[in-house]
């Protein structure tokens, strides 16, 4: 390349004699008289002008036909790609930086005929117009070499790769408020993701090895002032593959107005979609970052133009789906989805805010803070609108055995799922909340999470349930079903407590003051029940035969119609059963043994119909839930009496 | 009369007297009162909208359209204020109220998604400004020559390629042939020249179409008659002509999916004092779309693109003629439109950016208005959940 430039510069040197000149015959022709100084100056200037030789506009000597000859040369090269089929790049390195030289060559001629723009003799404006058109021809043929390698190499990655975090749960999301089964969520809460710009984060979306293709592609192209070629043609083979890769995540193009008019199971699906692609689609964004800062981040602000006018238009449909989401206000049931959602917006608000942080990429930036704000307010909505769908909640009949009700079932799994969403939550109601429980500094994080805006709110629902678990008690005409039934319920909610995340949020304080609670509806079941009974063994001093008999029939008839109805009752949980069972069988039959012992001599055997551990066994058939009758099966058999 | 200059002092008079006046018979005068403010306002910035159009900007610029959207957000929010504010929620769940507010509100989404697609409409205009710049680029250069003519043309040919794509034709879409998973090059040269400058794709599901979405905002437009056009089915019936207006201008304006059968006119009684500019400003826009429609130019009403639309034409042909070095005076007169071009190019470098987000604030504060009346109407509880 020195030759070109040799040549140039004397060009350059022969527009300085020529300005020179130029000069001088000005000066002259404003004098009339010359002095001898100056004669003797140009008459030297005279004979040196004759010995040298006199360079035509027909040849211009060796120089300039070096030029013309270099010119050739890579006119050649380049024109010869024009007429070939195939790519450049693919036929390897070698004929790519061959071409590369060429181009780099004209550019470097055209460059220097600008520069000499005086010049205006027809056949050095011939060569100009030659050498700008043959460098246009291969800026487009460069283009489509741009096009050709960054297509031929993008790479996707599976969505499951993409995803790399941990699928920490799968909240089933459309369970409904009134019946729902006992289920074990998963909750592993193991995650502390927040979008970090590791290297392991960001992905290769171009095959790594023809990065410096592009490179180089990218800086012969900006040199020769095509920048704006290039950028067209990056962002929109880019744009091309982010929207297959939209395609292959499933994104939908939908409408807000189909959105609305989804039915919940579509809906549902759409929405774990949505999130599962936003959460890829940020990943993939950052990779798309480094890739255009790799290509033309030299190339001072045009990285994030290019970058902001690949991801603006190809985002609209998350964007426009999310917003429609949260347009709608939902039923708790709905919750968990729009927490789902709205975490993943939440947690990568900043990283968007870092990623498009420059002026082209504000508009984003922008809309994901709409989004976010726009998911929060349904979703805290939605939150707000549980209690009150729990108070409303209303019984007519009451629940058949005592047993746990099936709100309190789904309000607690519920509220434990909600727990995975703490984090989100907590800010979420912290917005929210204006006078509450300051939780303490630095405290440990039992205590953290047990003063939290979270917590508050889920002991205040877990009173809106007891006290409509109370309503519902009331229902029952039997005192001790009643008691039952709170027991069982209340009794449910400690263990539920005590078994999960939610241990944390309620605190030990609150779990002792729930076992007293069930543990007093246990008493107050034995009172209501019991004492009548046992007071028929009552010693009340008179020691008549007839009515010690009376007495133990008494008991013993008031003994099978509780064992009918309470047999019937249930208490799901066995240790609970049992433990009931025990003390009411100590309280029971230690009165009938005694009953029993102290007037052996008095009752006829007749009316000892059970023994002392017979009433023992019985008593295990309790809280069963199915009813069954002693008379059946033993008392009226008078025969053997 | 600015738009924004009346609105603060009219909400607070709104404000003021309905905490003064509980009583909802008293209030009646009123409401009459603020009803002809409302009207008054909505005809004022119809009138500025229009008169805007003889000095400086012609109607569907760049700069028009935004003020076209200013005047949009000015009497949306007074609308709201008239609708809502203090009132007790009862009312606007009573007859025909209770049907009027649920109709209004299934135009609004509708107006959302015309909103969306002109967003991403805007994007499709700021491809062409690209294009544009590479004409100005090339042709700036001095001397012309072949290298700079063939540069200049290429983008040309590209210009008028995706502006006849905004044709509401989807044959160009249709040939696109992915290619994912599959390694293999795509078919040479032909999607390379044609490939990089193809326009984008729709953002909306197939067969959604600008055209019907209007049309269907429209379809239910019917002014109030009698004792209700006392009441508070006129403004909404003035909002709701408001925003199928506005709307109507967008898609008119900017490249959207499918605009065949875009309707050139909606009905609007030209007896009504506010509506008066705004039925002016309807005819001119229905006129320029049918001379459009005639000649199967649709790229859009867009000032700025049937400038750049025209200008093209005019370079493609010099391009076409071109023999270097050129004729002098044909030169100065591409150098000329050539800075008329990069003029255009600037206008909408500085104008099409704000226009979006100007779109996008539309849309958002739209959505907050319908939140803000479902509110209300769940208040009410006369209404269960609207049905769209």
């Amino acid at each position: 390349m020195g030759d070109f430039s040799s040549v140039l510069h004397l060009c350059e040197g022969d527009q300085h004699v020529i300005a020179a000149t130029q000069h001088l015959v000005k000066a002259l022709g404003s004098s009339k008289i010359l002095n001898d100084d100056l004669r003797k100056i140009l008459s030297q200037l005279d004979s040196h002008l004759s010995s040298m030789n006199i360079i035509t506009t027909e040849s211009r000597g060796p120089g300039f036909r070096e030029v013309e000859e270099q010119f050739r040369c890579s006119e050649e090269k380049i024109m010869g790609w024009e007429s070939r089929q195939s790519f450049i790049w693919d036929c390897g390195p070698l004929e790519a930086s061959q071409y590369l030289k060429s181009v780099h060559d004209i550019q470097t001629l055209v460059e220097g005929f600008r520069s000499l723009s005086a010049n205006e003799d027809r056949k050095h404006k011939e060569l100009v117009n030659r050498a700008e058109s043959l460098l246009q021809i291969a800026m487009s043929k460069l283009e489509e070499e741009l096009i050709h390698i960054l297509v031929k190499h993008k790479q996707y990655f599976e969505p499951e790769y993409m995803s790399f975090r941990s699928w920490r749960r799968d909240v089933v999301y459309d369970e409904s408020f009134v019946s729902v089964e006992d289920i074990a969520f998963e909750e592993e809460s193991q995650r502390n993701f927040c979008g970090s710009e590791s290297e392991e984060y960001i992905l290769d979306l171009v095959d790594p090895h023809v990065i410096p293709h592009l490179k180089s592609i990218a800086d012969i192209m900006f040199a020769s002032n095509y920048h704006q070629e290039f950028c067209q043609a990056f962002i929109s083979a880019r744009r091309d593959a982010l929207e297959e890769y939209l395609i292959i995540l499933k994104v939908e193009k939908l409408s807000i107005e189909d959105v609305l008019k989804m039915q919940w199971d579509s809906l549902s699906s759409k929405i774990k979609n949505w999130v599962r692609a936003m959460k890829i689609i940020i990943r993939y964004l950052a990779s798309e970052k480094r890739l255009c800062d790799q290509i033309s981040g030299d190339f001072g602000f045009v990285s994030p133009l290019c970058f902001a006018d690949i991801s603006k238009v190809s985002l609209l449909p998350l964007l426009s789906f999310g917003e429609a989401i949260a347009m709608e206000t939902h039923g708790p049931e709905k919750l968990f989805c729009l927490l789902d959602m709205y975490e993943v917006v939440a947690d990568n608000l900043l990283y968007i805010d870092t990623l498009f942080s420059e002026e082209a990429g504000a508009w984003v930036r922008i809309e994901f803070h709409e989004l976010h704000r726009g998911l929060a307010d349904t979703a805290r909505a939605t939150f707000m609108a549980f209690g009150n769908a729990i108070a409303a909640n209303g019984s007519t009949s009451p629940f058949p055995k005592g047993a746990i009700h099936p709100l309190t079932k789904y309000v607690m799994n519920h509220i434990s799922t909600l727990t995975i969403y703490c984090n989100a939550l907590n800010v979420l109601l912290k917005d929210h909340d204006t006078a509450d429980s300051n939780p303490p500094e630095n405290g440990h994080i039992s205590s953290s999470l047990t003063y939290g805006h979270l917590a508050c709110r889920l002991r205040s629902i877990t009173s809106t349930l007891e006290f409509n678990l109370d309503c519902k008690s009331k229902l029952y005409k039997d005192a001790a079903l009643q008691h039952i039934f709170l027991m069982n319920n209340f009794h449910y909610m400690v263990e539920k407590v005590k078994g999960s995340e939610l241990r944390l949020f309620f605190g030990d304080d609150w779990i002792r003051k729930h076992i007293v609670k069930f543990q007093q509806h246990a008493t107050s079941y034995q009172r209501a029940t019991w004492s009548l009974v046992l007071s028929l063994l009552r010693d009340d001093g008179s020691a008549s035969k007839a009515s010690l008999n009376e007495k133990c029939r008494g008991f013993c008839i008031a003994f099978e119609e509780v064992y009918k109805s309470q047999t019937g009752w249930s208490i799901p949980d066995s240790q609970l059963r049992e433990e009931l069972q025990i003390s009411t069988s100590q309280k029971v039959v230690h009165a009938y043994r005694n009953f029993t012992g102290r007037n052996s001599s008095s009752i006829g055997d007749k009316y000892i119909k059970y023994t002392a551990d017979d009433l023992q066994n019985y008593i295990l058939d309790f809280f069963d839930g199915s009813s069954r009758s002693l008379q059946n099966s033993r008392w009226k058999e008078p025969a053997w009496f | 009369m600015r738009a924004t200059d009346n609105q603060g002092s009219f909400l607070n008079r709104i404000s003021i007297r309905r905490n003064q006046v509980v009583s909802m018979d008293g209030n009646h005068e009123q409401e009459l009162e603020d009803l002809d403010l409302f009207q008054k306002h909505v005809a004022d910035r119809f009138s500025d909208l229009l008169s805007s159009t003889s000095d400086d900007d012609s109607v569907l610029s760049i700069a028009w359209l935004r003020k076209l959207l200013d005047a949009f957000l000015c009497c949306e929010a007074e609308f709201k204020a008239v609708l809502l504010m203090g009132r007790d929620p009862s009312q606007i769940s009573k007859p025909p109220l209770d049907r009027l507010v649920p109709e209004f509100l299934d135009r609004v989404v509708k107006a959302l998604d015309v909103c969306n697609a002109a967003a991403h409409g805007v994007e499709s205009v700021r491809h062409y400004q690209k294009l544009a710049e590479i004409v100005v680029a090339a042709f700036e250069q001095k001397p012309i020559g072949d290298g700079q003519v063939r540069r200049a043309k290429k983008a040309l040919n590209s210009l008028m390629l995706t502006l006849e794509d905004k044709e509401g034709s989807t044959h160009k879409s249709a040939e696109r042939t992915w290619s994912f998973g599959r390694r293999g090059a795509p078919s040479n040269k032909d999607r390379s020249t044609a490939g990089n400058f193809r326009s984008l794709s729709w953002t909306m599901s197939k067969g959604w179409s600008a055209a019907k979405q209007i049309q269907a905002m429209s379809a239910n437009l019917v002014a109030p008659r009698g004792g209700e056009s006392s009441g508070l089915a006129l403004p909404v019936y003035i909002m709701s002509t408001i925003m199928v207006f506005v709307m109507w201008a967008l898609v008119a304006a900017i490249p959207c999916q499918e605009r065949n059968g875009l309707l050139t006119h909606f009905p609007v009684p030209r007896q009504l004092g506010w509506a008066q500019s705004m039925i002016v400003l309807q005819d001119r826009i229905a006129e320029e779309w049918k001379k459009k429609k005639e000649k199967n130019k649709l790229a859009g009403l867009l000032e700025e693109t049937q400038r750049l639309e025209r200008l093209g034409l005019s370079l493609i042909e010099f391009s076409d003629s071109f023999q270097f070095p050129g004729e002098a005076e044909r030169l100065e007169e591409v150098a000329a439109q050539v800075s008329e071009l990069s003029e255009i190019c600037k206008k909408m470098e500085e104008g099409l950016v704000p226009l979006q987000q100007q779109i996008r604030e539309v849309f958002h504060r739209v959505v907050r208005s319908r939140t803000e009346i479902l509110d209300v109407l769940d208040q009410g509880g006369k209404m269960s959940a609207p049905t769209m």
